[in-house]
């Protein structure tokens, strides 16, 4: 089978749900500033080379419904003949829609292909505007429909992850991407226009700003403050809004070409995509997904963990991301997650509990982060994996291109 | 010249001035908060306005969050104040039609801003203080004559959205027009009980409650008492509040009712009594060693935590000034008022008792009457304010002269005499006319004493004040039973009064509704569904009689349970239907079924403070009275019939949520925002006019042509609420937010409220509704958890989750 590149990813700073810069901004608004921003950082590529443009959503619909890949595609001005479509993966739809790009174009089915993703968490809230689970179904097994932050008391009680286990990991995360937002690391951020309304002499003023930076960082926390927390999400419980990844509007887009696009252009790509894998698990422990598909994929890739230069394993909630740690040995070895530690491969610039996780975006949005990290760092191999809503975990392999 | 509020200025933000303003605030006044700018703003502050309005904005800020809360809609109203301070916004005063001042009791401060306020106000503006003791006329000094024309005191109390008396005080130039204006504009827009007070040391209420709280303490002192022996003597038992005499005064601040006393002694060196104001040597010393009450957490009772965390209540012992427990008073009077019905035999139990108790009661409240009789005309002309500023700025069920009426004047008067009291002249007066006690009925009127002219007088009737009391005294009542009466107010429309304990309704009440709609269809044009109970909040009606059914259910009388509902199901729809209107008129507790009776009515017309709510999950239960059906309705009915409801869900959450969570409303306000109450019900801000309002809307829908509702089928949410529901109650239960029985209950009043087993939208009957509700409601009493949680919110007042 024939190669397939990444040239360029991009993402939009994470923004906080319904406080955050990017509140009134609509996600189709977030979604063209990245898509747009991939030509501006790639030379000698048009709109009209790109054949299809793939977005993960969670919650595709309202705002972000109406298949918001072919919107985008019209909204930025692609002409009739590039394609659009969206793909639902829940907390991976993103890196889907970049790995189903790249299986066409290893596949010999297409040559230029934009994969990204988007969620507004503010404007279309998780669950979505009408949640209605099967009534009998419900009954039968309502744990399809389990609340997220349930699931991550399981992983905690099941498996013993500590309140302070959680608030350390919390603590680093955070302390993480203050230093990488304060040494200008996330050069895979595209400053994004923000709107906010005001009501100035009794009209109604649409102003516009330019975000440059995820708002979510709090360089101020501190373990004495996580400690404080009251659980989020049960009477007793060990996860708290300090231990969790934030709820965030964001987009994320990632230019994808086979080799022949890539010679044709005369373009230096990033990485390609090695293999990318789904592993099923229960429904009401569903954080542990990335303990089944990390190992899977490395099976399926023909690689050894020690193989791997860098991680980005979506912090959804300190618990899952722990746990999954634990399974893969990672754990104890403080030194490869500490934000203290420069031996650090895993998060090593925050996870989502600082920068959050903007569900359909999420698998986008750390392709995007890896990208950076990997060319920045010259390694090798880098792994991006998350944890899925509904009980699946996703992990896809990359490879720099020297 | 139309006098108008529309703009008000309250300057002074502490906890009077938050609560006046707030008041004002929810009764739909713009209001002006002004306050002092701090005295220590740094250099870099002194143009900062938010540093400059510091002292007002934490006023406002601690009106907001104040329990009891002060604001009726604690988010929408506070929009109706603006803040400033008495420096930069002082010019602002002349936009407002009404300026109250309610500063530090200083009257040298005072002074100096009532001369600021008559440089910048407008002409015509009404401005007034509310001190609680300061001499208007001194206040008043140096002022302009127009000022003083339209300047006089509004004494409102604390918590002054809850307390209902305004002592009005007309100053030396008062206009007749502004004290006329003013007093209805406290009377109906802002729901008080006018007193007419003269400008006198303390004016009424605070004078005699000051005099009686200094003499109860120095009695107890020397009749050898405790504190919480004074308490349970002086409190319920006597038709006073829990508080009584030491914890009312923990409540207040001991320094404030310090200050209190201490006014009065010092401004009234003739006072016959002079020397019952002083404060016992033991509080004065409390008072230095910073426990003052409430608000430093020490009074004259404390709370303390054992090792075991279990909180226990300590009270101040007077000799030693050490914090102590002791155990529950217990006097042969008390035992005797408890056996007692109604509470002039409580009083006589107590007073005329032979124990300790008793003699120190009979010395304190023998006191105060004298006290109270001395005080005519000095600080008001009649009995009837000194009566109506104890009932409503002290929350006694009976003033002084009401008091005396019951335990009989004659017989009090001769003990007294006979234990060498000096009778005041105009009681023995009175007496010789041969009157026999302070208040009768005359023709169907009611009279008051008058001591001016030693006649009876006729009581001023507010037209808009229905008293079912004095109505059942004139034999208005058509029909009754032990819980409930059926009383004739006039013009067609007859009222249905609940009596029983915490007007629970109970099965004679269900059978008394139908007989009684039987007799308004053959009698009358329309019926109110009104009582006027007391209490702190007074209860229009706590529920359902649940002893009633829980006996029933012990046993094993399902049926008759389910008999029962039904009867329940056709009192109310036999209301609803009725072809004559209904008008329920609820205030203060109106829970479970009490809500229920008045969800079935055409109209609602509620006092401002309502606590409504279907609160019978904590019982184990769902509402059995066609309540979350009612509530449904208000909620699908709420919008145009044309307007498509394409989001079920998010009018279905939040009426579910009433009842599962016993949501109850903190204001009518609150309750209309919930749903309990309809957009055309109305809220009315004076409880006194609440049943003649009620009848108003009775007449008025008669006069437009009344046809009772016309049945029509409901939509509801169907099985997609189950689907909802079941996912949330899992995470529910997994989080440990809710036990296996109040989940089981909520699943059943989800599955009642959303119509059962059908798909979303479909139109289902009220019969059908009503089916589902009535087998959960019997379903639920077959349960032992249910028995159980009913048994114990009876016999505790508390909920228990299982």
């Amino acid at each position: 089978m024939r190669e397939a590149y990444i040239v360029t990813s991009v993402r939009t700073p994470g923004c906080r749900r319904n406080k955050g810069a990017f509140a009134k901004t609509r996600p189709e608004d977030l979604l063209k500033t990245v898509v747009d921003a991939i030509f501006e950082r790639t030379p000698n590529i048009e709109k009209k080379d790109v054949e299809d443009i793939m977005i993960g959503c969670a919650f595709p619909e309202a705002e972000q419904g109406l298949n918001i890949g072919r919107v985008i595609a019209q909204m930025c001005k692609f002409p009739d003949t590039t394609c659009g479509a969206t793909v639902n993966r829940f907390c991976s739809s993103g890196l889907e829609a970049i790995a189903l790009q790249i299986m066409r174009i290893k596949a010999g089915w297409c040559e230029v292909a934009i994969g990204g993703g988007v969620e507004s968490m503010t404007i279309v809230p998780m669950g979505g505007n009408l949640p209605r689970p099967h009534p009998e179904w419900a009954k039968e097994n309502p744990d399809v429909y389990i609340s997220m932050g349930i699931t991550a008391e399981n992983v905690a009680n099941r498996y013993k992850i500590t309140r302070e286990m959680q608030d350390e990991f919390g603590y680093h995360s955070q302390m993480k991407a203050s230093n990488a937002m304060a040494k200008k690391l996330y050069k895979e951020i595209v400053p994004t226009p923000a709107k906010r309304y005001v009501e100035k002499n009794g009209t109604w003023i649409e102003e516009t700003v330019l975000q440059d930076f995820d708002d979510g960082i709090r360089p101020t926390t501190t373990l004495e403050g996580l400690k404080k927390l009251a659980p989020a999400f049960a009477a007793n419980g060990s996860v708290t809004a300090g231990n969790s990844s934030q709820t965030t509007d964001g987009a994320a887009a990632t230019l994808v070409m086979s080799e022949d696009a890539v010679k044709k252009f005369g373009l230096k790509p990033i990485a390609k995509m090695v293999g990318y894998t789904v592993a099923g698990v229960r429904a009401d422990e569903m954080g542990v997904g990335p303990a089944y598909a990390i190992p899977k994929l490395l099976k399926l890739t023909g690689k050894k963990l020690e193989d791997i230069g860098i991680f980005e394993i979506n912090e959804a909630f300190a618990s899952q991301a722990i746990y999954c740690l634990q399974q893969l040995g990672l754990y104890e070895k403080r030194e490869l997650w500490a934000s203290d530690s420069d031996k650090r491969i895993i998060n090593v610039n925050g996870g989502a509990i600082a920068l959050g996780h903007p569900l359909g975006c999420t698998g986008a949005k750390l392709c995007a982060q890896l990208m950076t990290e990997m060319r920045e760092r010259g390694v090798k191999y880098g792994v991006e994996s998350m944890c899925i809503g509904g009980g699946m975990g996703a992990a896809a392999l990359f490879e720099l291109v020297e | 010249m139309q006098r108008r509020i529309r703009k008000a200025a309250v300057i002074g933000s502490g906890i009077m001035g938050g609560g006046i303003a707030a008041l004002l605030a929810s009764a739909g006044i713009e209001v002006m908060l002004l306050d002092i700018v701090p005295f220590d703003l740094k250099d870099e502050e002194k143009n900062d306005p938010k540093a400059r309005n510091r002292i007002v904005q934490a006023g406002l800020d601690a009106a907001i969050k104040s329990k009891p809360p002060l604001f009726m809609d604690k988010k929408k109203d506070p929009e109706m104040i603006s803040i400033g301070n008495l420096e930069d916004d002082l010019n602002k005063l002349a936009e407002c039609d009404w300026i109250v001042e309610v500063v530090v009791e200083n009257l040298k401060i005072k002074q100096e801003l009532f001369k600021r306020i008559d440089g910048v106000r407008r002409k015509g503006s009404i401005v007034s203080s509310n001190t609680s003791g300061i001499p208007l006329k001194e206040m008043s000094k140096g002022l302009s004559l127009e000022m003083r024309q339209h300047f006089l005191g509004t004494h409102f109390f604390n918590p002054v959205r809850y307390m209902h008396l305004l002592e009005i005080i007309r100053g030396d130039k008062t206009l007749p027009e502004v004290l006329e204006f003013m007093a209805n504009f406290g009377e109906k827009m802002l729901g008080k009980g006018i007193v007419w007070a003269k400008d006198t040391p303390n004016f009424v209420g605070n004078r005699i409650g000051v005099q009686g709280m200094g003499k109860a303490m120095q009695a107890m002192l020397e009749h050898g008492l405790t504190i919480p022996e004074v308490d349970a003597l002086f409190g319920p038992p006597m038709g006073r509040p829990k508080t009584a005499i030491f914890a009312t005064s923990d409540l207040v601040g001991l320094d404030t009712m310090a200050h209190v006393s201490k006014n009065c002694f010092d401004l009234c060196p003739n006072d016959e009594m002079r020397d019952t104001m002083k404060i016992p040597d033991f509080v004065n010393q409390m008072i230095e060693k910073k426990l003052l009450g409430n608000k430093t957490k020490a009074g004259f009772y404390k709370k303390e935590l054992t090792p075991e965390w279990k909180s226990i209540r300590k009270v101040i012992n007077p000799k030693t000034g050490q914090y102590e427990e002791y155990g529950k008073p217990d006097f042969p009077c008390l035992e005797a008022a408890k056996k007692a019905q109604t509470l002039p035999e409580k009083l006589k139990a107590i007073v005329y008792g032979d124990d300790r108790g008793a003699k120190f009661a009979w010395d304190v409240v023998s006191n105060g009457l004298i006290y109270s009789a001395n005080r005519i005309p000095e600080i008001s002309d009649t009995i009837v304010d000194i009566d109506n500023a104890m009932k409503w700025g002290y929350n006694f069920e009976m003033g002084p002269f009401e008091t005396w009426d019951a335990i009989g004047v004659k017989k009090s008067v001769k003990r007294m005499e006979k234990e060498g009291l000096t009778v005041p002249k105009n009681v023995k007066k009175m007496l010789a006319t041969g009157a026999t006690s302070f208040y009768k009925l005359k023709g169907g009127k009611k009279l008051y004493f008058d001591f001016a002219t030693n006649k009876y007088k006729e009581m001023a009737a507010n037209e808009k004040a229905i008293v079912l009391a004095d109505l059942k005294a004139n034999k208005k009542v058509v029909k009754t039973t032990a819980s409930c009466s059926l009383i004739d107010i006039g013009d067609g429309v007859f009222d249905l009064e609940f009596h029983s304990k915490m007007n629970a309704i109970n099965k004679e009440m269900v059978d008394f509704m139908m007989e009684a709609g039987e007799y308004v269809l053959d009698n009358g044009v329309g019926m109110v569904i009104g009582n006027q109970a007391s209490g702190m909040p007074a209860p229009f009606s706590a529920g359902g009689d649940l002893a009633y059914m829980l006996g029933l259910a012990r046993a094993g009388k399902f049926a008759e349970i389910d008999g029962f509902i039904k009867n329940v199901h056709k009192g109310i729809m036999g209301t609803k239907y009725a072809p004559y209107p209904v008008v329920a008129a609820p205030y203060g507790l109106t829970l479970g079924g009490g809500c229920e009776v008045c969800m079935a009515a055409d109209r609602i017309v509620a006092h401002a403070d309502l606590f409504m709510g279907l609160v019978e999950i904590g019982a184990g239960l769902v509402p059995g009275g066609c309540g979350m059906m009612h509530l449904w309705r208000n909620y699908v009915d709420s919008k145009p019939e044309a307007a498509k409801l394409t989001d079920m869900a998010g009018f279905f959450i939040q009426a579910f949520m009433c009842v599962a969570q016993a949501k109850v409303s903190s204001s009518a306000a609150d309750a209309r925002k919930n749903g309990f109450l309809k957009p055309t019900d109305r809220i009315v801000f004076n409880r006194d006019i609440l049943i003649g309002e009620a009848k108003k809307e009775v007449l008025k829908m008669v006069d437009d042509g009344y046809v009772p509702p016309r049945k029509k089928k409901i939509p509801v949410f169907g099985r997609e609420a189950h689907g909802m529901l079941w996912a949330e109650m899992n995470n529910m239960k997994i989080g440990g937010y809710i036990t296996p029985h109040m989940e089981k209950i909520a699943k059943r009043a989800a599955v009642c409220m959303s119509g059962g087993d059908v798909p979303q939208g479909t139109l289902v009957s009220e019969e059908y509704l009503m089916n589902l509700e009535r087998e959960t409601f019997v379903d639920l009493w077959r349960t032992e958890e249910t028995q159980k949680m009913a048994e114990h919110i009876m016999n505790t007042g508390k909920p228990l989750f299982l």
